[in-house]
């Protein structure tokens, strides 16, 4: 084992490199080549992987039940759109009242902005976080909550910012697939090195039991915050990503039945698995689109069934309960897919059979 | 085995590299008071444990034995007096700060971290020593990867000496009852304590069992040169190991001496063990 970790580390530098490369050399050739259609829901599983990867950081890995996830959203997304957009269209789209001095004459590149919709929701996350993480469970989930509400209800009405209930529209479109599978990647290798970390440990000691994390002298300020407010940044990213892919936000977007859907991902995945996680926010994402079919009318056996509009959600909501039954810590619990595991499990197989020997 | 673990020669209280006055408790109580509304659940708690003792605090339900530990461990805020680690101040500070100031503890329900494994559990323990902050964790920094090392081999150490080498892969919550005792005190010696709160660690535990944690107890104590509070109800472990006690009975302290004295005052004996209870001692 030894021996073969020593070997390891050039060749896997090389290895990921080159997948890496590969990987987005396919996807700068299918963004020409693919169908819009295709490329959208693409680009929704990317941006939908990173934000699922930031909510499970907090309610999975840390136990912080927190759903205020689209409230962060709607940060991000407003702050990278305020930032891309040129003055001329600000202007065209302001017309009740005109944008506020410094915003309605800059115009930023996508990857300032981006990082700016980082900050940005970092800082609203600490915020909100500071004093909202010193509770506990159900009345963590009710603050959050009414934060994300707060944040909409504030975004309707600060018309000279965010052009109120109207919203924004002709926002540039920068996000394309090597934008929004960059930003999952970006996630997935935080998360990976994060859990790897002692840091990363800490957050899962106070999962599983506060107290105890608290008297082995795990600060629980400190870390509660580091997940929630890199929880706020991934997805002030997202939405970033996700208001220059649609094009243009309002803030009814960024009502509850978001946060419900990355919420979905997540539980779905396995609160606790970044592997689960992954693959569970790309599924949905893609299962959103294919269940649209649902909603058609249709003749089966002869019976004329009307389109109803909303019947996909139907369809998640008792697949959830299913997945629920059978898999109540979801498709991975809180375990990952590794090549290490699978050894591990075949080492373990061993040792148990000696175990009973002995 | 012994000669190995420098990783936990020096205690790591504070100020005690600086010629530690020899009269100088390791822990101290000072007219602890403890007040829930109108119920005083530790009223006026002193007590004095010297550097290296293996010191009991006993007494019947509700006498406030836990309370004190709760305050000592820095969950309860006392309302009035004060608590030192060697002459240092630790009244009311959070418990995070108290387990870096030196005392470490573990509880009466067993509160490992059930979904991690063994070994992590020790880690986590091993996490409020760590020196790499997050970025250099994050980025996987020289300094971070040399201090991962060094923490897997600390804790893989600590583990082989409680016993508990063998399944240090398992999740905490498969382990078996008393070795889950024993794994809560690995993580608590992992934080390097000068002092060591033990909260009924026998609870439960059948009398095979309860003489290999006798056992632990005493010889961590020597090996790792701590100082020991113990909270017991089982009359039959505090009189074979501790050499001093206290004795608490509805929050006021009853009697203090050795397991001798203790056995034979009549306070104790009237208040706590009853007639029968000494022969069974």
């Amino acid at each position: 084992m030894a021996e073969q970790r020593a070997v390891h580390p050039l060749l896997k530098i090389a290895v990921v490199c080159g997948a890496l490369i590969l990987f987005f050399l396919v996807l700068s050739w299918g963004q020409e080549h693919w169908d819009a259609y295709t490329v959208r829901i693409l680009n929704l599983c990317g941006i939908y992987i990173g934000i699922t990867l930031g909510l499970n950081l907090c309610n999975g890995f840390t136990g912080q039940f927190s759903l205020g996830i689209a409230g962060f959203m709607a940060v991000g997304a407003y702050t990278t759109a305020l930032l891309t957009m040129s003055p001329a269209v600000k202007q065209a789209v302001f017309f009740i009242q005109p944008l506020i001095y410094p915003l309605n004459s800059i115009q930023w590149g996508f990857l300032p902005a981006l990082l700016m919709a980082a900050v940005v929701s970092g800082i609203v996350g600490f915020l909100v976080g500071a004093p909202a993480i010193r509770f506990r469970g159900d009345y963590l989930a009710i603050t959050t909550l009414g934060f994300a509400e707060i944040i909409r209800i504030v975004f309707t009405n600060i018309v000279p910012i965010t052009n109120g209930a109207l919203g924004l529209k002709g926002i540039p479109p920068h996000t394309n697939l090597l934008w929004s599978w960059g930003f999952a990647l970006v996630c997935i290798a935080v998360m990976v090195r994060l859990m790897r970390t002692t840091y990363g440990r800490a957050l899962k000691a106070i999962r599983d039991d506060e107290v105890a994390a608290e008297a082995m002298g795990v600060n629980l300020f400190f870390h509660k915050n580091l997940a929630f407010v890199m929880s706020a940044m991934m997805a002030g990213v997202g939405g970033g990503l996700l208001g220059n892919l649609i094009t243009t936000i309002d803030p009814n977007m960024f009502r509850f039945p978001l946060t419900f859907t990355v919420l979905m991902m997540a539980v779905l995945g396995g609160l606790g698995s970044i592997t689960g996680t992954v693959i569970s926010a790309a599924a949905v994402t893609i299962a959103m689109e294919a269940f649209r079919a649902l909603e058609e009318p249709r003749v089966i056996l002869g019976l004329a069934i009307p389109g109803v509009p909303g019947m996909r959600m139907v369809v998640f909501s008792v697949a959830l309960m299913i997945v629920i039954l059978f898999y109540p810590k979801g498709f991975m619990g809180d375990r990952e897919f590794s090549l290490d595991r699978v050894k591990r499990l075949a080492a373990g197989l061993d040792r148990t059979n000696t175990s009973k020997q002995g | 085995m012994l000669d190995t673990n420098d990783a936990f020669d020096a205690n790591g209280a504070p100020g005690t590299d600086s010629a530690p006055s020899a009269d100088l408790p390791a822990l101290a109580c000072e007219s602890v008071t403890m007040r829930f509304g109108g119920l005083t659940a530790v009223d006026g708690f002193n007590l004095r444990v010297p550097k290296g003792a293996l010191y009991g605090l006993i007494g019947p339900n509700g006498a406030g034995k836990t309370t004190v530990f709760n305050i000592v461990s820095g969950v309860l805020r006392p309302s009035a007096g004060a608590v030192k680690l060697f002459g240092v101040d630790v009244t009311g500070l959070s418990p995070d700060r108290i387990a870096r100031s030196g005392i470490a503890r573990t509880f009466q329900n067993i509160r490992l971290f059930r979904n991690l494994t063994v070994l992590d559990n020790v880690l986590v323990g091993l996490h409020l020593r760590r020196e790499a902050n997050l970025a250099q964790a994050m980025l996987a920094l020289p300094r971070h990867r040399a201090e991962e090392t060094q923490m897997a081999a600390t804790a893989a150490q600590l583990l082989e000496e409680i016993g508990l080498a063998g399944v240090s892969h398992y999740r905490a919550s498969a382990l078996p009852y008393g070795r889950q005792r024993r794994l809560e005190i690995a993580r608590a010696l992992a934080t390097k304590p000068a002092v060591l709160l033990l909260d009924e660690p026998a609870a439960g535990m059948n009398p095979a069992e309860t003489e290999d944690l006798m056992r632990l107890i005493t010889d961590i104590r020597n090996r790792f040169s701590l100082t020991i509070l113990l909270i017991e109800h089982e009359m039959k472990v505090v009189m074979g190991i501790c050499e001093r006690m206290t004795v608490l009975d509805h929050g006021d302290t009853i009697a203090e001496g050795t397991p001798d004295e203790i056995q034979r005052n009549d306070r104790v004996i009237k208040a706590y063990l009853g007639g029968g209870a000494v022969a069974r001692a």
